[in-house]
C-alpha cells in the first residue's frame, strides 16, 4: 500500500522519550499525578470559558486572538504532558505551566484564519472526533457525561461544572499493562508507549479543533505515529491494497450483508477450537505446529480479518469464504510455521492475557471506526483514509493476537497503531527521538 | 397424480354457500369501517407490487455491476447479488410499509412505535438474507456441478428443506409458552379424541403488547405437532366458545394432515418453478453464474405472483376443511360465526373483499363465506336431527 506522506498538521505531537522509567515513580504514578489532575481540571474550566470567547472571535473576525489562542494552547500542551505522565508514556514529573520541552509535547501553530461556518458548528462537527478520542482515551476526561476527552470540557465555553476526571479507553488499557511491564523491567514497552502517544496526539488534535485553535479536522491516520513509532518485523503482517470508494448501497446494508459470513465464522470457530487444542498438544511435543494445522488456523485468522474489515467498512469488497491469502484488499501475510519455545507454548493462554486485554480495547476503536466510517461512507460514497488506516492497524493487532493465541507464532503482538514505521534500531543507535525525524519513504505496508 | 391425491377434502362436494347479509351479521358500521380500512390497503398492495417489479426489472439490468464489489468467487458473489437485490426491494417497499403501518396505527390495529416496528423489520430482513443465501448456495452449487440439470435435484432439495423446517419449527420456536387455561386444555383433549389425534401441545404467544390483531396457527407434523394461540385471541371480545372453535379449527389442520399436504403441494409447484428458473436464466450463463442472480430474483417474484391464485385456492380449501371439521367436533356454528364477527372487529378484515383481491391474496375463505358455511352446517345438522 502506498501510504501518503504525513503532512504538517497545525497541532503536532513531538517525542523525546527514551523509554527508561523509574520504578518507584511508576509504582506511585497515579498518586503522584493527583496535584496535576486537580490543576488540569481547574485550567480546563478556564480554557473552556476562554474557548467560548475564541468561538465568538472566530465568528466575528474569522481568526482567534493570539493571546487567547496561546492560553488555550498552553492548556492543551499541559494536559498532554499530564496525559503522557499519567499514562506512563513519559517519565519526568511535568511542570505546572505547560512549557515546551517535556518528552511528550505538542507543537501548536499560531492562529490562522478559519471558516466562520465550520466555526459556528464546531461543537457539532467535533463530535465524531471526540467520540474517537474518547475511545482512544488519550485525553483527560473533563465533564459530567460519559466518554469524552479534552473537548468534553463543556464544549464551546459551556459550563464545566461538576467536572470529574476519569481514565478510559485504549490509552488506559495500555498504561495498565505498561505499569506491570515497567515495574518488572524498568523500561516501558515501546509499542505500548507509542500507542499512548498516538492516542494523546489524536486527542490533542480533537481538543484543538474543538477549542478553535485550528480549523483543520483531526486525522486518525496512523501516519501520525510514524514519526516516532517502529513496526518490527513480525510473522503476521497487514497488507492494505484497497481503494477508498464505497458504494452506498453496500455500505447501508453492510452488517446484514455480512450475515452469511457471521454464520460461517461461527461454524469455522467451532472447528478452530478443536484444531487449536490439537495444535497445542502437537506443538508441545514437537516444538512446532504441524503445517496442515498451521494452514487451517492461519486461514481462519485471515478470514476473520477479512470479515471484520468488511463489517467495519475498512474493506470495500464482499470477502470470500475461504480466507485465501491475497484474496482481499485488507489482507494478512502469515509466515510458515517455525520452531517455538515449548515453555511459551505451555503457558500460551496465560501469556496472551495482556494482549487480549489490549485487543479488547482496540476492538472498541475498530468498532467506533466502523460506525464513524459507515456514516462517512454513506454520505460521501468514500471511506476516510485516516479511519480506514486506523481500523486496519487495529485489525493488524487483533490478527497478531489471534495468531499468538492459536500458536501460529510465538512473537508477541505489537501494540503501536501503525501500518508502517521506522525500522527498529538497537538502543545504542536509538537516541531519544529527535523532534520530527524525517519520515521513511513511501512503501508498501507489506 | 399428486394433485389427485391431495385435492379431495372432507367438505361435502354438494355444499352450496348461500349469500349472507354482511351488514346484518357484522353490523353496517363495522362493515363500512373494515371496507374503508382494507380498500386503502388494496391500493397500497397494488402500488407496492408495481414498485417491486419495477425495481427487480431495473436490478436485472444493472445488478450485475455489483459483481465488482465481491472478492468471494462465483457463489459468494451470487449471494451478495441476491442479498443486494433483496435489500433494494426492501428499501423500495419501505415507504409502502411505513404508510401501511401508519394506517394500522390509525385504526388502532397496532401499538408498535415506528422505531420498534422498523427494528423488527430489520431483524426479519436479516433472517431473509440468511435464507436466501442458503437457497443460493444450494442452487448455485448444484448448477455449477450439474449444469442445466440442476432444477430436478434442486427442487427435491428445497422440498426436503421445507419438510425439515416444517417438522423442526416447533423445536426452534422459543417465543411461545404452554397454555395454562384448564378449560381450553380439557376441550383440546376432547377434540383430539374426536379427531383421532394424540395429545397436541397447545402454546400461547404474547403479542398483545404490540398488536390488536388476533390469530392462531398450527405447525409441525408427526411428533412435533403444535397449536399456538396469540394471546389476543384469549381475550375479549373472544368468549370461551369462540376460543374452543378456534382451537378445534387448528387441531383439524393436524387431523387432516394439512401441513404434510402443504409440503406435497409445494413439491408440485417447486419442480416446474425450478424448471422455469433454469430456462429463464440460461441466457445469462445459468444459475451457476452470479450475473444471472438479479434475473433469477425477478423470475421467482413473477412465478410467485402468477402462482398466487392457484396456491390461494389450495390453502382456502384446507381452511374450509378445518372449519368444517371444527364444526363437527364443537357442534357450535354460532361460535364460528362469533369468531368471524369478532375477527372483523379486531382485525378489520373485509367480510367480502373484491374478487381480484380474493384471487391474489385470499389465503382463507372470506369471513362472509365462513359464516355461510357455519349456517349451512347448522341447517344440515338440524335436518339430520329432525327425524329423531
Amino acid at each position: 500500500m502506498a501510504v501518503a506522506q504525513p503532512e504538517q498538521r497545525p497541532i503536532r505531537l513531538v517525542m523525546n522519550d527514551d523509554l527508561e522509567r523509574n520504578r518507584l515513580t511508576v509504582f506511585f504514578r497515579l498518586i503522584l499525578a493527583i496535584p496535576h489532575l486537580i490543576w488540569v481540571m481547574l485550567w480546563g474550566i478556564a480554557a473552556a470559558v476562554v474557548a467560548f470567547v475564541l468561538w465568538l472571535a472566530v465568528l466575528i473576525n474569522g481568526q482567534a486572538p493570539t493571546g487567547l489562542h496561546d492560553f488555550v494552547a498552553g492548556y492543551l500542551r499541559y494536559a498532554t504532558h499530564v496525559g503522557g505522565y499519567l499514562f506512563l508514556a513519559a517519565s519526568p514529573y511535568p511542570g505546572f505551566r505547560g512549557r515546551p520541552g517535556y518528552p511528550i509535547d505538542l507543537e501548536i501553530d499560531p492562529p490562522q484564519r478559519q471558516s466562520r461556518w465550520t466555526g459556528f458548528f464546531r461543537l457539532l462537527l467535533a463530535l465524531p472526533a471526540l467520540v474517537l478520542a474518547a475511545t482512544l482515551g488519550g485525553g483527560l476526561f473533563l465533564g459530567g457525561s460519559s466518554g469524552g476527552s479534552w473537548g468534553s470540557a463543556g464544549g464551546d465555553g459551556a459550563s464545566a461544572t461538576g467536572a470529574a476526571i476519569s481514565f478510559t479507553g485504549t490509552a488506559a488499557a495500555a498504561a495498565f499493562l505498561a505499569w506491570f511491564a515497567i515495574l518488572a523491567r524498568g523500561r516501558s514497552p515501546r509499542g505500548l508507549r507509542d500507542l499512548v502517544a498516538f492516542a494523546l496526539s489524536y486527542s490533542a488534535q480533537a481538543g484543538g479543533y474543538l477549542f478553535l485553535l485550528t480549523g483543520r479536522y483531526p486525522t486518525s491516520d496512523p501516519t501520525l505515529a510514524e514519526k516516532w513509532a517502529e513496526l518490527p518485523e513480525h510473522p503476521v503482517r497487514m497488507v492494505v491494497d484497497d481503494d477508498l470508494g464505497r458504494p452506498r448501497l453496500t455500505v447501508l446494508f453492510r452488517v446484514l450483508l455480512a450475515i452469511p459470513h457471521f454464520v460461517w465464522l461461527l461454524l469455522w470457530s467451532v472447528a478452530v477450537f478443536f484444531a487449536a487444542i490439537a495444535a497445542w498438544f502437537a506443538a508441545l511435543v514437537t516444538g512446532r505446529v504441524p503445517t496442515a494445522l498451521h494452514r487451517f488456523l492461519a486461514a481462519y485468522v485471515r478470514y476473520s480479518t477479512h470479515v471484520l474489515a468488511y463489517v467495519f467498512v475498512i474493506g470495500r469488497k464482499f470477502p470470500g469464504f475461504t480466507g485465501r491469502a491475497g484474496s482481499y484488499g485488507i489482507d494478512l501475510e502469515i509466515a510458515p510455521p517455525e520452531r517455538q519455545s515449548r515453555w511459551r507454548i505451555l503457558f500460551r493462554i496465560l501469556l496472551a492475557i495482556p494482549a487480549l486485554i489490549l485487543n479488547s480495547a482496540l476492538s472498541g476503536v475498530a468498532l467506533i471506526v466502523g460506525v464513524l466510517g459507515w456514516w462517512y461512507a454513506l454520505v460521501t460514497g468514500r471511506m476516510s483514509e485516516g479511519l480506514r488506516n486506523l481500523g486496519a492497524a487495529c485489525l493488524r493487532y487483533s490478527a497478531q493476537t489471534s495468531a499468538f493465541v492459536f500458536l501460529l507464532t510465538d512473537r508477541y503482538p505489537y501494540a503501536a497503531p501503525v501500518l508502517r514505521g521506522k525500522a527498529p534500531a538497537g538502543p545504542e543507535q536509538h537516541p531519544p527521538h529527535a523532534y520530527y525525524a524525517p519520515p521513511p519513504p513511501a512503501q508498501d505496508a507489506s | 397424480m399428486g394433485v389427485v391425491l391431495l385435492w379431495p377434502t372432507d367438505v361435502p362436494n354438494d355444499l352450496v354457500l348461500p349469500r349472507v347479509d354482511a351488514d346484518a351479521v357484522f353490523g353496517e358500521e363495522q362493515v363500512e369501517r373494515a371496507e374503508r380500512f382494507e380498500s386503502f390497503r388494496y391500493v397500497l398492495w397494488v402500488l407496492s407490487q408495481i414498485a417491486l417489479f419495477g425495481t427487480l426489472w431495473a436490478y436485472t439490468r444493472r445488478g450485475a455491476a455489483f459483481t465488482r464489489e465481491s472478492s468471494a468467487g462465483p457463489i459468494g458473489t451470487g449471494m451478495l447479488l441476491g442479498m443486494l437485490g433483496l435489500a433494494i426491494v426492501w428499501l423500495v417497499a419501505l415507504p409502502f410499509r411505513i404508510v401501511g403501518h401508519w394506517w394500522s396505527r390509525r385504526y388502532d390495529l397496532s401499538d408498535a412505535g415506528y422505531l420498534e416496528w422498523l427494528l423488527e423489520d430489520w431483524t426479519l430482513l436479516g433472517a431473509q438474507f440468511l435464507s436466501l443465501c442458503l437457497a443460493l448456495l444450494i442452487v448455485m452449487g448444484l448448477a455449477r456441478k450439474l449444469g442445466d440439470r440442476w432444477w430436478l435435484p434442486g427442487a427435491a432439495v428445497f422440498v426436503a428443506i421445507a419438510a425439515a423446517f416444517t417438522f423442526l419449527a416447533p423445536y426452534i420456536d422459543y417465543t411461545t409458552d404452554p397454555l395454562e387455561d384448564e378449560g381450553l386444555l380439557a376441550a383440546a383433549r376432547e377434540y383430539e379424541t374426536e379427531l383421532g389425534l394424540d395429545e397436541v401441545p397447545i402454546h400461547v404467544q404474547e403479542v398483545s403488547d404490540r398488536t390488536e390483531l388476533a390469530n392462531a396457527y398450527a405447525y409441525g407434523f408427526g411428533p412435533t405437532k403444535r397449536v399456538v394461540f396469540w394471546d389476543t385471541i384469549l381475550m375479549a371480545p373472544f368468549d370461551d366458545a369462540e376460543q374452543r372453535s378456534v382451537l378445534a379449527h387448528e387441531l383439524a389442520h393436524h387431523s387432516q394432515d394439512h401441513l404434510p399436504e402443504g409440503i406435497g403441494w409445494f413439491a408440485i409447484f417447486a419442480v416446474p418453478g425450478a424448471f422455469v428458473l433454469m430456462l429463464a436464466t440460461k441466457g445469462r450463463g445459468g444459475m451457476g453464474a452470479p450475473e444471472a442472480i438479479p434475473l433469477a430474483l425477478l423470475v421467482v417474484a413473477v412465478v410467485q405472483l402468477v402462482s398466487a391464485p392457484a396456491s390461494n385456492v389450495i390453502t382456502r380449501r384446507m381452511e374450509e376443511e378445518a372449519d368444517w371439521k371444527a364444526l363437527e367436533v364443537t357442534r357450535d356454528p354460532d361460535a364460528l360465526e362469533g369468531v368471524m364477527v369478532d375477527l372483523s372487529e379486531t382485525s378489520l378484515s373485509d367480510p367480502n373483499p373484491p374478487g381480484w383481491v380474493h384471487l391474489m391474496t385470499g389465503t382463507h375463505p372470506t369471513p362472509e363465506d365462513r359464516v355461510a358455511m357455519a349456517r349451512v352446517w347448522a341447517d344440515r345438522d338440524a335436518s339430520r336431527e329432525a327425524p329423531s
